[in-house]
């Protein structure tokens, strides 16, 4: 922990934790208004084709249902996507996945909205669906979207990768390919919503309620002031809440009732509709010198983009930019493209593409260490990004670069806790695995502010109003430590409003691990503003100069004079009796620069995030499957805010990892998921968890609100690699694919 | 479609409550009861979010029907906090460990520990481990809710194992 704060790294309480483990928390399912109906979806039951007949007199005319919607009832937009407009509220033109909605209901019970639904007459005409990225890219293949399959092509040109493979010493190639993965938040996507005096009010599960009213007042065709969009409590998001759920079908339904109206997705639907993590093919070219310095990347990614755009132009940028990984190399070449196809829509998650190539980059390290007989970590230290390195997109790296610290930090504590690499008994085998990573915070070089609103109040509590969407990760917590520790007050004396369009500024989106660097700057520099105020009277109070104050522990005092110690209620008095209020509002919006299209120069982010992680595991050679004993995983955050969040977040990283690697898996047969259930699609349970050594590194303090950066998505990273790795060392084999299930390992080992 | 009449012990408070016979357990103490802690996750028994503590015993209340709880004990999250709804033992070592990230899975988790540590009030590591792996927590890998689960046994002067 760092020294010199008083807030500032400690393990303060989470503002929501009390409500939570009593249970009173409301989440969207949970709210009831008087009069309120309930909603439900159509969805198609094909994966690419129109709509021939639709006929919903029977569904309209049942006693009970309120309001049967298509695309007519649409009064503003027809067309809703983070990115691109591409995907239609209700189906008008083409359907281009299974479960695109169709129509919508609203009825007095969930009976009779699934009734309605059922009443519904649908004839389609199908057109031949599209499912892999190969078919795609056919001249003669069915067009999703226009007149091309190719979603967004990526090139990135860093040196001369040509010139520099004809210096190398050795050069590894090796293909990866990654899978369809879910985001099983386990509170499904739920809303209500009403319509009074004009006004649309909407209380989703969401992480971006700010997104979520800009699309909602387009699909209604009304001012963004007109919709206020509330953050209910959410159960998770992952990546998976951050596109539209069921708000524009509930904001549809409450515009036309003139009723309260709620809807709840099951899990089923959640899963089937939801977007998912891209896979990805990719081909991987390294070029180094003998002794180990990597001279030469060159990276090929061909990317499953589903039938919307989603996130894709995120992951595909993001992918690019960190394609070569945390490494000093001088010749980088990625080329990237990414497809439509009638698949589920692949979208934001933890990540964004990250995880995918870290598998690759990590895989090539690994290997590289392996044939030049290199210990992994000082093959990693040789090429690691340092304090003045240029990244692949050109830029000078000079805010907080501690990854070789990560990697000496990751050694030590494995030295300390790790067992020898020993199996447990003759029918398993053990390994060890290497897996780093880097990832920058906030959007890739494009404008993502964040704003903050602060009152100190005359008894000295604090109201501060953050847009920020608090997904449970604790982004409430941190931004009320970094407000109290700006102000000089307590922990405790920051009451947070947060995400609630109507009292709370613009936050973006919680996603891109960005709400600690970027909330957290804006809620410092609107306490700041604040302080200003605070600052001009207690000069006034103390007859002293501003460098004098002291603003601290919930007191304040010229230096100069202790013994004027002044309770921050007191003080607060003097402001009272001036006629002054002490009001801040503060924005921040991260240093970037746009990226040049032909060769993605350019400075993407302010500032990156390290993390280098060891895996200890066993695979039974009779079964393959495989035991989780201890993972160490160091991450640089520049300054922990509050270390148990850290903490939580690492560990959490952990079991989603891992089960990336060895467990889940999101299967499809024609595009039609087959298996969007939990008990089909399998996560990590507690009796599967190994031993966590979460190590906090800590940096020069330079980037973010008191040196802080990220570490939502820089937990899940390295575990990829590393579970990969591990596995590979234990059995001698190499893994191409994720997934690596039981009958892989069997496979692998007995088969091939 | 006839009603039926269900006699049960909710909470500590015997309750007579008619519903319908083809009621959900879970929409039974969720709508009619107004136990909101109760949550629904995957309505197939397999996220334990809707688990409740029947007889002593920890079920997930999508499976069952409401009927079945007759004449029995159901102890929801709202049946658990001390006197003046504060948080009991288990539930302040969840808070103050950091085991709450986002908290749909809080209910489920806490009764869990709870119907563990009331038969078996010092369980091992392990054990804890078992006796909640049928609730599916998405956000905190579930160490500081082991964490937090092993700080309540202590509390209770269960023994380390």
């Amino acid at each position: 922990m760092k020294e010199g704060f008083s807030v500032i790294g400690k393990s303060v309480v989470k503002k929501d934790a009390v409500e939570k483990a009593l249970g009173h928390s409301l989440f969207a399912a949970d709210i009831k208004m008087p009069g309120m109906v309930h909603a439900g979806v159509l969805r198609s039951t094909i994966v690419h084709g129109y709509i021939r007949r639709l006929d919903i007199t029977k569904a309209q005319a049942m006693p009970g249902v309120l309001a049967v919607l298509t695309h007519k009832d649409v009064p503003g937009r027809n067309r809703i996507g983070i990115v691109f407009k591409d995907e239609p509220v209700l189906v008008d033109e083409k359907i281009r996945r299974y479960g695109d909605a169709i129509a919508i209901v609203a009825a007095e019970t969930e009976d009779l909205v699934r009734e309605a639904l059922e009443a519904i007459e649908v004839e389609y005409e199908e057109i031949p669906g599209v499912f892999s990225v190969e078919e795609a890219a056919k001249e003669d293949a069915p067009k999703i979207h226009g007149e091309s399959n190719i979603h967004l092509q990526r090139h990135l040109e860093h040196g001369n990768v040509d010139e520099a493979f004809k210096e190398c010493d050795i050069i590894i190639e090796n293909d990866y390919e990654s899978h369809l993965l879910s985001h099983m938040f386990i509170e499904p996507e739920a809303g209500l919503a009403y319509y009074e005096n004009d006004i649309l009010t909407m209380i989703c599960s969401t992480q971006n309620p700010h997104y979520d009213r800009s699309e909602v007042a387009a699909v209604l065709g009304i001012p963004y002031n007109r919709v206020h969009s509330v953050q209910a409590t959410t159960g998770g998001g992952f990546g998976g809440k951050l596109d539209i759920g069921v708000q524009c079908h509930i904001a549809l339904l409450a515009y036309h009732t003139g009723r309260p109206v709620r809807l709840v997705r099951s899990r089923r639907e959640s899963t089937l509709v939801s977007s998912k993590r891209h896979p990805m093919k990719m081909h991987y070219k390294t070029g180094a010198s003998k002794d180990g310095k990597v001279l030469a990347t060159e990276v090929k990614i061909l990317g499953d983009t589903g039938a919307y755009a989603s996130y894709g132009a995120a992951v595909i940028t993001r992918a690019s930019v960190h394609a070569a990984g945390p490494y000093e190399i001088p010749n980088i070449r990625v080329d990237a493209t990414f497809y439509f196809t009638n698949n589920p829509m692949a979208g934001a998650f933890r990540g964004f593409g990250v995880p995918q190539v870290a598998a690759a980059h990590e895989g090539q390290m690994n290997a590289l260490a392996k044939a030049l007989h290199m210990d992994p970590i000082e093959l990693r230290i040789k090429n690691a990004h340092r304090p003045g390195s240029v990244s692949s997109t050109g830029q000078v790296l000079d805010k907080d670069v501690s990854f070789i610290k990560c990697l000496e930090e990751v050694r030590k504590k494995a030295e300390e806790v790790l067992p020898p690499c020993v199996p447990t008994a003759p029918n398993k085998r053990r390994g060890r695995g290497y897996g780093c990573m880097y990832y920058g915070i906030g959007n890739t070089g494009l404008p993502n502010p964040a704003g903050a609103f602060v009152e100190v109040l005359a008894d000295a509590s604090v109201n501060l109003m953050v847009g920020c969407a608090d997904i449970g990760q604790g982004s409430t917590t941190v931004l009320a430590q970094i407000c109290a520790e700006t102000l000089g007050l307590r922990y405790e004396d920051i009451k947070v409003t947060f995400a609630n369009t109507q009292v709370t500024p613009e936050g973006g989106a919680t996603s891109a691990s960005r709400q600690t660097f970027i909330s957290g700057m804006a809620t410092k520099n609107a306490a700041e503003m604040a302080k200003q105020t605070l600052t001009e009277v207690a000069c006034e109070v103390f007859g002293t100069q501003k460098e004098d104050l002291v603003f601290a522990n919930a007191e304040v005092y010229p230096k100069s004079d202790e013994s004027k110690k002044m309770a921050f209620s007191d003080f607060m008095k003097e402001l009272v009796k001036r006629g002054k209020l002490a009001l801040g509002a503060g924005s921040y919006n991260p240093k970037t620069t746009s990226l040049d299209p032909k060769d993605l120069s350019g400075v993407p982010f302010e500032v990156y995030s390290y993390a280098a992680t060891i895996m200890d595991l066993e695979v039974n050679i009779e079964t393959g499957t495989v035991d989780l004993l201890n993972v160490v995983s160091a991450h640089d955050v520049g300054t922990a805010i509050n270390e148990a969040l850290v903490e939580g977040q690492i560990e959490g990283g952990v079991a989603m990892g891992v089960g990336y690697v060895l467990l889940e898996n999101m299967e499809t047969k024609k595009g039609i998921i087959t298996n969007p259930e939990f008990s089909k699609y399998l996560i990590l349970t507690a009796a599967d968890m190994p031993n966590i050594y979460p190590v906090i590194v800590e940096g020069d303090g330079e980037a973010g609100p008191y040196g802080a950066k990220g570490v939502g998505e820089p937990a899940l990273i390295p575990m990829i690699p590393a579970t990969v790795d591990a596995v590979e060392n234990a059995l001698q084999l190499r893994f191409e694919k994720t997934p690596i299930l039981p009958i892989d390992i069997m496979r692998k080992l007995y088969a091939e | 479609m006839e009603k039926i009449t269900i006699h049960f012990n909710l909470n500590g408070k015997d309750v007579c409550r008619e519903t319908d016979p083809n009621k959900r357990l879970i929409d039974f103490l969720r709508d009619d009861m107004g136990m909101l802690s109760v949550k629904e996750g995957c309505s197939e028994g397999e996220c334990g979010a809707c688990t409740v503590i029947f007889n002593g015993e920890t079920v997930t209340s999508c499976l069952m029907l409401a009927g079945q709880v007759e004449g029995g004990e159901v102890i929801t999250l709202e049946g658990v906090a001390d006197e003046g709804d504060r948080p009991n033992y288990i539930q302040q070592a969840f808070i103050d460990v950091g085991a709450v990230q986002c908290g749909f899975c809080t209910p489920g988790m806490i009764l869990s520990a709870k119907a563990l540590l009331d038969k078996n009030p010092a369980p091992s590591r392990e054990e804890i481990q078992t006796a909640i792996s049928g609730n599916l927590c998405r956000c905190t890998g579930y160490t500081k809710i082991i964490d937090a689960i092993e700080i309540a046994r202590d509390a209770r002067g269960g023994a380390k194992a």
